[in-house]
């Protein structure tokens, strides 16, 4: 079928998701809220004690001493987040910045940057120095991008707006390729993904993501790093999008993700009766109903 | 180069450091020093700085932060350019106690007692830089952008 609508279209996961009707139930589960501590305006010691001492319920994540989850309604509205203390993220958001570990000084492309979530994470985790170009085509999308990067005071952050397929210039260190996707991971923040989804739409974005992670490449230094992550489950989107880029530049290998005290799933390497290369098992794939998130999928790829 | 150049060109053109740091200087009385390690560029009537590392040839819709604007006169410190520049000021700034702080945030006015001098300021509260505010004649305005107050009696609709 083409067109699946609704909640029945994860049962094209059934076979490639572990305890299938667990992560089925949990969709309709909110998520509840998490932030990131910016450690570019506060130290993470001082910033836990003011909390304490506005009597903000918060929880620290066993696998990121930076992440928090959060016991109120309106995050956004605490005057740590308003400062620039703290920045509402989702939790397995903050996972890519960590694959692709940007060290002070390098020079780093996020090519799909908007709204700045792991771009600002970046720039937090180069403590201000080096280069940040967070680059985001559409105009609308660059207002939130500056501001969220202007609150969180990261001072090395360039803003630019090219099509990423066509982003001309290189080379970085490192490169983010968060790219555009049927966002299926994000049902338990915002219910209604699934009636947006269908295979088409994936087949799709794919094109899309090809084009992107194929110039993510080309603008890496040698022995340089690129993270392709999505927030969807769809093969389509992901195992399929590293396959054909890998397949195509021989220049490339996978390089395994794994954070202490954070489960991901492996890759998977057989969709629909194709074979796929081994080593899309290095990749990570979040699942909601194993660490309690959102979802999501990470790849890490080191250029030869 | 002069600062003046780039005010009829939409393009980023390099500055001075000594040019914006001594603005800071005369009017807060922050050190030059606080300033170097950054690069700063005029684009129209706002400057902005970012850490210095080479730019590679891009076409740019932002570079680094915007800390200044210089649309009117005197020229107007940004808020986020204060959270970061403003903890090292040494005159026009002011400390606010936890009610006026509040009313600050949520991007009001309120009579204050300072000594300042009228025009720009840094607000404190509990010695962390809250933003800028604008003072004149015992009345102090809040400068806080609309996306970053708190709710209350200055942003109603965000409540």
């Amino acid at each position: 079928m083409f067109f699946v609508r609704g909640m029945d279209f994860l049962d094209r996961y059934r076979d490639i998701v572990p305890d299938y009707e667990a992560f089925r139930a949990i969709q309709c589960q909110p998520l509840y809220s998490s932030a990131r501590i910016n450690t570019l305006k506060i130290k993470r010691d001082l910033l836990l004690e003011k909390l304490e001492a506005d009597d903000v319920p918060f929880q620290i994540f066993g696998w990121y001493p930076l992440g928090l989850k959060l016991d109120v309604d309106s995050p956004g509205k605490l005057l740590e987040n308003l400062l620039g203390y703290i920045h509402i993220q989702e939790e397995v958001s903050m996972v890519p910045p960590l694959a692709l570990d940007p060290k002070p000084g390098e020079t780093v492309l996020d090519l799909c940057a908007s709204p700045g979530s792991k771009t600002t994470q970046i720039s937090q985790m180069m403590e201000n120095r080096g280069l940040v170009i967070a680059n985001e085509p559409s105009l609308a999308r660059v207002a939130p991008l500056r501001s969220n990067c202007e609150r969180l005071g990261c001072l090395n952050v360039a803003i630019t707006r090219y099509d990423g397929r066509n982003f001309p210039r290189g080379p970085f260190d490192r490169v983010l390729v968060d790219a555009p996707c049927s966002s299926e991971g994000r049902e338990r923040r915002g219910p209604g993904v699934w009636a947006r989804s269908s295979c088409k739409r994936s087949m799709d974005l794919q094109v899309l993501q090809i084009g992107l992670l194929k110039n993510a490449l080309r603008l890496t230094k040698p022995g340089g790093v690129v993270v392709y992550s999505t927030c969807t489950y769809a093969p389509e989107e992901n195992e399929l999008v590293v396959q054909a880029v890998l397949e195509e530049k021989d220049e490339a290998r996978l390089e395994r993700i794994c954070l202490p005290g954070l489960k991901e799933c492996p890759g998977i390497t057989q969709w629909n009766g194709r074979e796929l290369k081994d080593e899309l098992s290095h990749a990570a794939r979040y699942y909601p109903h194993i660490n309690d998130t959102g979802g999501f999928f990470v790849a890490k790829i080191i250029k030869n | 180069m002069s600062p003046k150049s780039s005010r009829i060109r939409n393009v980023f053109e390099p500055l001075d450091t000594s040019w914006v740091a001594d603005l800071w200087y005369s009017r807060f009385g922050i050190c030059k020093e606080a300033f170097s390690g950054y690069k700063f560029f005029r684009k129209a009537k706002s400057i902005w700085a970012i850490s210095d590392a080479s730019l590679p040839r891009l076409s740019y819709e932002a570079i680094g932060m915007r800390i200044m604007s210089c649309k009117g006169r005197p020229w107007k410190p940004t808020t986020c350019a204060l959270q970061i520049f403003g903890k090292y000021a040494t005159k026009n700034l002011m400390h606010l106690e936890t009610a006026s702080a509040m009313i600050f945030l949520e991007g009001a006015s309120q009579a204050v007692e300072s000594d300042c001098e009228p025009g720009y300021v840094v607000v404190f509260y509990r010695e962390e830089v809250l933003g800028c505010g604008l003072y004149s004649h015992g009345k102090l305005v809040s400068q806080i952008p609309k996306e970053r107050r708190m709710a209350g009696r200055g942003n109603e609709d965000l409540s």
